[in-house]
């Protein structure tokens, strides 16, 4: 286990780094940065200062290595617009993202899971049907759509909701669900197709042959084993919401990380883009390798490879 | 149509539903929003809009430009004269009190000017101050301010940009992690109708009524209690927040947008004029390896093609007007008196025809705002058989390729930082520098005669050989210029001027 | 059904693979209506030319956003069924002309993907070791980096273009392919006949391209249905920020963010688009899950 541990570990760094330098090679050979932070009304010689000023006149290797040495250290180095601290505006707007990500997630889990389960007990049946529609017509929308039709109804129409702002619970409803309706296909998929795998298990049948109460039989067996790749699953995809939520943050006027990207990416704030990328990166990566343990520390068979 | 009159119906509805009403007039505060973020909440330090527009609320310049009849008002000066070409002196108002409780005197106007005309002290517009060399006080409420060289502009210049801190103001600053001073950290204190109280970063800046604002100032007594920027990204949204009592105030909503939302009538819909202009500058010398419009022929077909009437009356607004000359209108010395290329697309055909391009060609056009304009200045092109391919790029991007000359054709627009004098425009663009799509020797002359000349008519007369020859020669095809609606709450006594500054410090509740 | 097991049941006439699988296709309704819907939105892009009514460019300002027929606006005009855009544009020939956009974005960043996913899948799969080893890490380095962000900082640092956002795109959703190929490889690749064309001698590549292949096919297309939808709808993201398919060109998902403007007002605008995208996401899904029903060994 230890020497398996250590190899997914090695690899995770290694991943780390080489995202690491292609986000600041990607971002770097595109544009000048000092023309951005001069702004519309500077001349040629404010842009030679600002060059000057921020070190892009170093060598590109040099610049890499001295930001990837701080950012070790936890030190993304200042925002060029914000002149604050990297690191702290990240963790400050990270909790927002991470919230609003947990709620989309919660929603998903909370429609897709007893669907897919439903769906599996009764393959073929109208909800089984319907759950596929769901997952189906949840892929066939482009976000922002979604999320505008859902503040045009609930938010002006009925006024059921406020539409922008952090203040309570009720804020979070739409972007939440604009954001957690596009992995509940995925997550519905996984739990049906988990369902029936184990449904046709032996040690059900034999559950179910013991004479087990048919609902115990579904919820402390089967679904207990069906739900293991929808945990892995479900961690991933909350990473891919935390990098997929800049439409929706920026609909619904979310100060989130997703919103800091885009509007960084716009004013060309290099030290912000890059710690983004690396840090919604990391965290993909670590959510991939506590899933990995997971599977391993479960499913001994894995720890092999 | 049916959906438009639900929509109706809803809103009516709204009015009388207050759960929302988290603003406004109930509590005294206004609520106006961009898709800006605003971090740092320093004229000097952010040279967005948002903070031209805040700069006024939180601070004062020493003069004050009054729209109506163009003349300059005391505002912080009570008096000023000039000693000769390049030196000004001002006398100051008494009893006027900073935001943090100090009195305000010849050594803030001083130690103001001395720290933002210092290249040092990384002023990001540095167009705005680096005319002025330093500042020196002559006695407790008098102050003498020298220049490089002569500047016509300048009290365009004071009224507008140069914005008064107390002593000492930076230098407390904090030093960021590259050693260098961090300015735009310091709290924000100025003596303006509105004080600084708190603001989050893509949240919020909020300001409050300063009490003791003094009396007699041209910018009046502020009368709404608290004034609140929020940054919103998406205009659905900010129409969603406006037609719901979110906010109370908002602007640059598009024209079909902003025609719906007044025919509803729930919210009030205006067209005011900017000082912001269209143009198209033609890569004239060839560099960009697409060599059509070396030829003149070409770029009087391109002219000749764009129908700038329709544009403006069916895109941008019933304030925009169409350009001649490579200039505002509103901006000094700006004559319309130039040659003029009117719609005519047979014209541009047979044009196109002498220049052997009978039967068109592609070229590459790029732009970086109002994509829509650019995207009808394409559609009419197509029609006299000129194939454009639309690059949209972000302003950073594409002025590095305007700057290395590899644009055919760009579609820019310049907003002159409200200054309104030619020399921020049309010296800024054709004085031979890196903007400067000719490089024509006998315009770069000319413009410097006008930039340094102190007589308005030589000026005038300067600056009108100049901008007859850009236009004559079609460096540029001045456009139009920018109209922008602005819709706000019926509740609101607003008024939109014509420079692009709201001022919210003149708005009341009905 | 019925019908179906009283053949099987019979001894001698057991059906071919062939005619089973005829009669999985003929008795699956999804995968029927997600064919038919494709084959008529391919149609339609194929003859755009000589179907549309109008000039999909012609601009006309002053006849701007005439609206469909079925409004009772007096406004609205056969001449234009489906009314007219913000420029004033015939929005029945912007469809049809952007059914071609919308495919060829769709086709075009699914095949890049295609063909990088499938080549790092099978070659993982085939060879395993220290092959499958740099696979496995480039795998994981790409599903690392947020594809949406990437997406846009890339397209808005290039500046946008058909071949741009193509590209963009299908260098970024290829690790579907990959983990998929990866795993059908390895489970193919030790079956005997595998094992019985390297003893017989075969080349590598002859065993890739002849037996490898065609046995992993119906998860390759079940893959690229799957990633030609994702590609047509992160154009879609993309043109919402301003950075998908440059105009005048129109692509559903430039059609349908340039109408949001509007969607509170008319909402037709984004209707009409969303409808078709819908439309075309939706059976490509279907024929993606069908192919997957059908050629699944057990029909689950």
């Amino acid at each position: 286990m230890l020497a398996y541990l250590l190899k997914r570990l090695g690899v995770a760094i290694l991943v780390a780094l080489t995202v690491s330098l292609i986000t600041f090679s990607m971002i770097y050979l595109s544009g000048d940065p000092a023309v951005a932070l001069a702004g519309e009304s500077a001349t040629e010689e404010d842009i030679e200062n600002i060059r000057r000023f921020y070190g892009y006149d170093r060598p590109i290797l040099i610049q890499y290595l001295d930001w990837l040495a701080r950012a070790v250290q936890g030190d993304f180095g200042q925002s060029h617009y914000l002149r604050e601290p990297v690191a702290r505006i990240i963790f400050e707007r990270l909790p927002t993202t991470m919230w609003l990500g947990f709620l989309a997630l919660t929603f998903a889990l909370t429609l897709s899971v007893p669907l897919g389960v439903l769906a599996a007990i009764r393959p073929n049946s109208l909800v089984d049907r319907a759950a596929l529609t769901i997952a189906v017509v949840g892929q066939a929308m482009p976000s922002f759509w979604f999320a505008l039709t859902l503040m045009l109804w609930l938010g002006i129409y009925w006024r059921l909701l406020p539409i922008t702002g952090t203040a309570s619970w009720a804020n979070f409803v739409m972007p939440a669900v604009a954001l957690g309706y596009y992995v509940t296909p995925a997550v519905m998929r996984l739990t049906r197709a988990g369902m029936l795998e184990v449904l046709a298990a032996d040690y059900i049948r034999t559950a179910r042959a013991k004479g087990l109460r048919p609902m115990r039989v579904l919820f402390k067996h089967a679904l207990r084993n069906a739900i293991i790749p929808v945990v892995s699953l479900a961690a991933v995809q909350f990473g891919f919401m935390l990098g997929g939520s800049i439409v929706i943050e920026t609909i619904f006027a979310i100060n989130g990380l997703g919103f800091l990207a885009w509007e960084s990416i716009q004013r060309a704030d290099l030290p912000m883009m890059q710690a983004i990328v690396l840090v919604l990166s990391v965290f993909y990566i670590v959510l991939t390798f506590l899933a990995d343990m997971l599977n391993a520390w479960l499913d001994p068979r894995i720890r092999v490879v | 149509m049916r959906k438009g009159l639900l929509f109706g119906a809803a809103v009516l509805a709204a009015s009388t539903w207050s759960a929302t009403a988290l603003a406004g007039r109930a509590d005294d505060t206004m609520n106006w929003a961009t898709d800006r973020e605003v971090a740092i909440v320093d004229p000097y330090y952010n040279n967005t809009r948002e903070l031209v527009v805040m700069g006024h609320l939180g601070w004062d310049a020493l003069l004050f430009r009054n729209l109506d009849s163009g003349e300059f008002e005391p505002l912080l000066a009570t008096s000023w004269t000039w000693v000769d070409n390049v030196t000004m002196d001002l006398v100051l108002r008494e009893g006027v009190v900073f935001h943090d409780g100090s009195d305000f005197g010849a050594e803030d106007v001083a130690y103001t000017i001395n720290h933002v005309s210092n290249p040092d002290s990384g002023v990001l517009t540095t167009s705005n101050v680096s005319w002025m060399k330093q500042a020196e006080t002559l006695g407790p409420y008098k102050v003498r301010i020298h220049l490089h060289k002569p500047f016509p502009a300048a009290l365009a210049y004071l009224s507008n940009a140069v914005f008064v801190v107390p002593e000492g103001h930076y230098d407390g600053a904090p030093t960021a992690a590259d050693g260098k001073k961090d300015y735009g950290a310091v709290a924000p204190v100025g003596s303006g109708p509105y004080r600084f109280v708190e603001s989050r970063p893509g949240e919020y800046v909020l300001w409050e009524k300063n009490e003791s604002y003094f009396d007699g100032s041209p910018k009046g007594k502020p009368a709404i209690g608290n004034i609140r920027f929020r940054t919103i990204k998406e205009m659905n949204t900010q129409i969603a927040e406006l037609l719901t009592g979110g906010l109370d105030w908002i602007w640059d909503v598009p024209k079909d947008q902003a025609e719906r939302l007044s025919d509803m009538g729930s919210v009030t819909v205006e067209n005011a004029k900017t000082m912001r202009v269209s143009y198209i500058a033609f890569d004239v010398d060839g560099d960009s390896g697409q060599t059509f419009f070396t030829d003149k022929r070409v770029r009087a077909a391109v002219a000749h093609a764009i129908d700038r009437e329709a544009l403006t009356r069916n895109m941008v607004g019933p304030a925009s007007v169409v350009i001649h000359s490579a200039c505002h209108p509103d901006q000094f010395a700006c004559t319309q008196d130039v040659p003029r290329w009117d719609y005519d697309p047979d014209r541009a055909k047979q044009l196109l025809a002498e220049a052997g391009h009978a039967d068109g060609f592609e070229f590459d056009i790029y732009a970086y705002r109002q994509r829509e304009y650019t995207e009808a200045v394409i559609g009419d092109l197509a029609k006299v058989g000129i194939k454009a391919k639309l690059t949209y790029m972000q302003y950073r991007a594409l002025r590095d390729l305007v700057w290395k000359g590899e644009t055919p054709i760009n579609h820019m627009t310049w907003g002159s930082s409200s200054i309104p004098d030619v020399s921020a425009i049309t010296s800024h663009f054709f004085s031979g520098g890196r903007d400067d799509p000719a490089k024509d020797p006998e315009v770069v002359a000319w413009l410097a005669e006008g930039d340094t000349s102190t007589d308005p008519e030589a000026r005038k007369a300067a600056y009108k050989k100049a901008l007859t020859r850009i236009s004559g020669e079609l460096y540029w095809l001045p456009m139009f210029t920018y109209a922008k609606y602005y819709a706000f709450s019926m509740d609101l006594d607003f008024t939109p001027t014509s420079d692009e500054i709201p001022r919210f410090y003149a708005a009341k509740w009905k | 059904m019925e019908k179906a097991a009283t053949i099987v049941s019979l001894p001698v006439l057991e059906p071919s693979p062939g005619a089973l699988l005829r009669r999985r296709v003929f008795g699956h309704a999804g995968l029927l209506i997600g064919c038919t819907v494709l084959s008529v939105i391919i149609l339609i892009a194929l003859f755009a030319p000589w179907i549309a009514p109008h000039d999909p460019f012609d601009q006309v300002l002053d006849r701007k956003l005439i609206p469909p027929v079925w409004s009772e606006s007096a406004k609205a005009t056969w001449i234009h069924p489906l009314g007219t855009d913000h420029f004033g544009r015939d929005y029945l020939s912007r469809l049809i002309w952007g059914a071609r956009i919308s495919l060829v974005i769709g086709f075009s960043a699914m095949l890049i993907s295609g063909v990088i996913g499938t080549v790092l899948g099978v070659l993982a799969g085939f060879f395993g070791g220290r092959v499958d080893m740099v696979a496995n890490f480039l795998i994981t380095t790409r599903l690392s980096m947020p594809v949406v962000l990437v997406a846009i900082a890339v397209v808005s640092l290039v500046g946008s273009s058909l071949t741009v956002v193509i590209w963009v795109l299908g260098l970024l959703i290829w690790d579907r392919f990959a983990v998929v190929m990866r795993s059908a490889t390895m489970q193919v690749r030790n079956l005997d006949f595998v094992a019985a064309a390297q003893a017989l001698g075969c080349s590598t590549s002859r065993i890739v391209f002849t037996e490898i292949l065609p046995n992993v096919a119906n998860h390759l297309i079940v893959v690229a249905t799957v990633e030609m939808a994702h590609a047509i709808l992160l154009e879609a993201a993309l043109s919402f920020l301003g950075l998908g398919v440059q105009p005048p060109e129109p692509s559903w998902g430039l059609m349908i963010s340039e109408a949001k403007g509007l969607m509170f007002f008319d909402g037709w605008l984004i209707v009409i688009p969303g409808t078709a995208l819908f439309a075309l996401v939706l059976a490509i899904n279907l024929l993606g899950d069908g192919v997957r029903d059908v050629t699944a060994p057990d029909g689950t």
